[in-house]
């Protein structure tokens, strides 16, 4: 029993830690905070779920980057079926929910568009996900040696700590800045085809009219002198 | 083989070996959506160059008979493809029911992600729905922080300064895109600012000359029908 209790701590680890490390074999643990950008047809409507524990924070973030009018049809429903969210024609939304247990459903709706497909931009931010969430963060058990200066080590790592969650921060707001960004651009290069194009209309149409019109004074006078002679 | 390391582990660490049987067993618990049969889904990421990305998905049935989704599927496989901004395939490759795709970015811009089954075996199920739970990790997320300690023997101060210049070292890639694709749009605007100019321009002068032309063309045709 005592010599059971005496294995060495990595022998220990290297036997549990199989299962957890090894890819793909016992599903993935997905991270807290999750963004995507998809392409919607016009016409369609997409839906995604999220599964979530009781009393934690479901914050949702969409933009919509490109498309006609950027506008788009979002709402969120609780497990149980209950429109939370009802938004339409938006181009841009933030919501936070406090959850109960099971899976929340939000849908994006272009049904109302018949020939722009748009492209939608989504953030989920999930906080307090409970024990499951904590234990994500133990990877530091699996650490080999020690550190010396105890007493010293722990302010140390406060400020890293503090630093780390600053620096998610700055990559969070990075995320957003590149989101309004592609709409910004897109809505420009829209601007430039815009441009573009209904300046050569213009001119085929100003040359076209001004033809038109010496021509049909001409064919008026000509007519005329016909029926003289 | 985790029920004997358990037993090893339970007098040394209670609490953390229950929480590595909870990791194993608790699968995904992230977002997941619905695709039908011959449905393609795609998902653009905007990345800067040499960035990694990995992506994990699990699909589950729908079984009609229980009217439950099955825990998991054999024998279905979905295949990934990758595109670049220039659309030019990056990855192109079919995976198990299971399974997770790495890829790295070799020139910045908007990665396009499709996945679609390529089964049929999902027509003998009336219902005809997957549902798929997708995470993708871009950049310092993809990096699998435990596996670094444990090959380069890093204590947990080393791991944490680790973890840090990670970050830096991706928000300074991101900047620098983002220096990239300020320009782009400064280029463009300034471009569409001029061509308004010119167009405006341009405009007026061939309306005057089209006035002119018309005013001079119909005088002389009046004149030599001998109205004026």
């Amino acid at each position: 029993m005592g010599v059971r209790i005496w294995l060495p701590f990595p022998v220990l680890l290297l036997a549990a830690l199989p299962p957890v490390l090894l890819p793909g074999a016992a599903g993935f643990t997905p991270s807290l905070d999750s963004d995507f950008t998809f392409t919607l047809p016009a016409g369609q409507k997409e839906c995604f779920y999220q599964p979530m524990p009781l009393k934690a924070s479901l914050e949702i973030e969409y933009q919509v980057l490109d498309g006609a009018g950027l506008d788009i049809d979002f709402h969120l429903a609780s497990p149980e079926g209950k429109i939370l969210v009802f938004e339409q024609r938006k181009s841009d939304g933030v919501h936070t929910v406090e959850t109960e247990v099971g899976d929340y459903m939000f849908c994006f709706d272009n049904t109302f568009s018949t020939i722009s497909e748009k492209v939608i931009f989504f953030e989920l931010i999930l906080d307090n996900m409970g024990e499951q969430a904590q234990e994500q963060e133990d990877w530091k058990k699996y650490i080999t040696g020690t550190d010396m200066l105890d007493m010293k080590l722990e302010d140390i790592l406060e400020s890293i700590n503090s630093i780390k969650s600053r620096l998610s921060k700055s990559g969070h707001i990075q995320t957003l800045l590149r989101a309004f960004e592609a709409r910004d651009r897109n809505i420009q290069e829209s601007n430039f085809d815009r441009v573009n194009f209904w300046s050569m209309v213009n001119l085929m149409v100003m040359v076209v009219v001004s033809a038109i019109q010496v021509y049909m004074l001409k064919s008026l006078f000509e007519d005329k002198r016909k029926s003289r002679t | 083989m985790a029920g004997v390391g358990a037993r090893l582990l339970l007098p040394v660490m209670g609490r953390p070996a229950l929480l590595l049987l909870a990791l194993c067993t608790a699968g995904a618990q992230g977002l997941y959506f619905h695709i039908g049969e011959t449905e393609k889904r795609c998902f653009i990421e905007e990345i800067p160059d040499e960035t990694m990305v990995i992506g994990n998905y699990r699909t589950q049935m729908w079984d009609k008979q229980k009217e439950v989704f099955l825990p998991s599927t054999p024998g279905l496989g979905m295949h990934v493809e990758v595109k670049d901004p220039d659309s030019k395939v990056v990855l192109s490759r079919q995976y198990g029911s299971e399974g997770r795709f790495t890829f790295t970015s070799h020139t910045p811009g908007d990665h396009q992600i499709c996945l679609h089954s390529n089964s049929t075996k999902m027509a003998l199920f009336a219902g005809g729905k997957l549902r798929v739970h997708l995470d993708i990790q871009v950049g310092e997320h993809a990096n699998n922080y435990p596996e670094i300690a444990a090959k380069d023997k890093l204590t947990e101060l080393q791991l944490r300064a680790r973890q840090l210049l990670d970050q830096v070292e991706q928000i300074q890639k991101e900047q620098d895109y983002q220096r990239y694709r300020e320009e782009r749009f400064r280029l463009t605007s300034e471009s569409t600012n001029q061509r308004v100019l010119w167009w405006s321009i341009a405009q007026t002068v061939i309306l005057i000359l089209t006035g002119i032309w018309q005013m001079r063309h119909l005088k002389s045709f009046f004149e030599a029908k001998k109205l004026v």
